[in-house]
């Protein structure tokens, strides 16, 4: 069955949802670009050059951790709030600490990967 | 204000219920393999003396990098345990793209079209790292 909203894309991204549709919105492109690199996981595996070359592209990497990990962080938030239904007076703050986490694992993992491509 | 929530029981089973446990079901397999598959190579890390990132460099990409472990039954659950996270992330992707396709596109016909292109393309890519990583 199809849906009948209609809402046009403008209007979705000006759609105040706070902080949980933001989590909500970069969880969809998080899982998009988790899409992606297994498309391009699989092709190098495969033995594509130009893939291997996407693989170790600092660029795509950054791309990938940014948006991959927190793909990961929300997912795991979301399974805990399923399991623990109870929490969800809390989402708010919950979500805050999400952040937090997220910025410090995103953080190192950036750090790790800058150093290694620009660090000489 | 309480949280509303439907038992289990209550639920029935409806395609969409079957497809949200399914998703939570791969959620959790990802989360136990990574985590198993951290420790594993921790663990042979220090009882073969190979480097903890060569071992995982190894064991995603079989054919880019020398095998580290060397022994036969170490490289078959390693192997085995990269095949499963391959077969559970892709299951959890299907359905991920499908959900967000689902709720851009309304044409009935583009629907079906793109659940069968996209599930023929994960059996297909599924088939392709299970064979390359097994015969590496």
């Amino acid at each position: 069955m199809g849906s009948n909203r209609n809402i046009s894309l403008p209007a979705g991204i000006m759609y105040k949802g706070g902080p949980a549709f933001l989590t909500y919105m970069l969880h969809r492109v998080g899982g998009a670009t988790l899409f992606i690199f297994f498309t391009v996981y699989v092709l190098s595996l495969l033995g594509l050059g130009s893939m291997r070359a996407l693989m170790n592209n600092w660029l795509f990497l950054t791309f990938i951790l940014i948006f991959g990990l927190f793909h990961v962080i929300n997912g795991l938030r979301i399974s805990i709030l399923d399991l623990w239904p109870k929490l969800m007076l809390h989402y708010r703050s919950i979500i805050q600490v999400e952040w937090i986490v997220y910025a410090a694992v995103a953080g190192c993992a950036l750090f790790l990967l800058f150093t290694r491509t620009f660090g000489g | 204000m309480t949280p509303r929530t439907l038992p289990i029981k209550k639920r029935g089973f409806s395609f969409e219920v079957f497809m949200w446990a399914f998703t939570r079901f791969t959620v959790f397999a990802m989360y136990g393999l990574i985590l198993a598959g951290i420790f594993g190579a921790l663990i042979v890390s220090s009882k073969t003396g190979a480097g903890f990132g060569d071992i995982l460099y190894w064991a995603f990409f079989p054919t880019l990098a020398e095998n580290p472990l060397g022994q036969i039954g170490m490289t078959v659950l390693a192997k085995l345990m990269v095949i499963s996270l391959t077969l559970v992330a892709c299951g959890h992707g299907v359905h991920g793209v499908l959900e967000i396709w689902d709720d851009y596109v309304t044409n009935e016909g583009a629907r079906r079209w793109a659940r069968n292109i996209v599930i023929t393309y994960a059996v297909a890519a599924s088939i392709i790292a299970v064979y390359v990583i097994l015969s590496a």
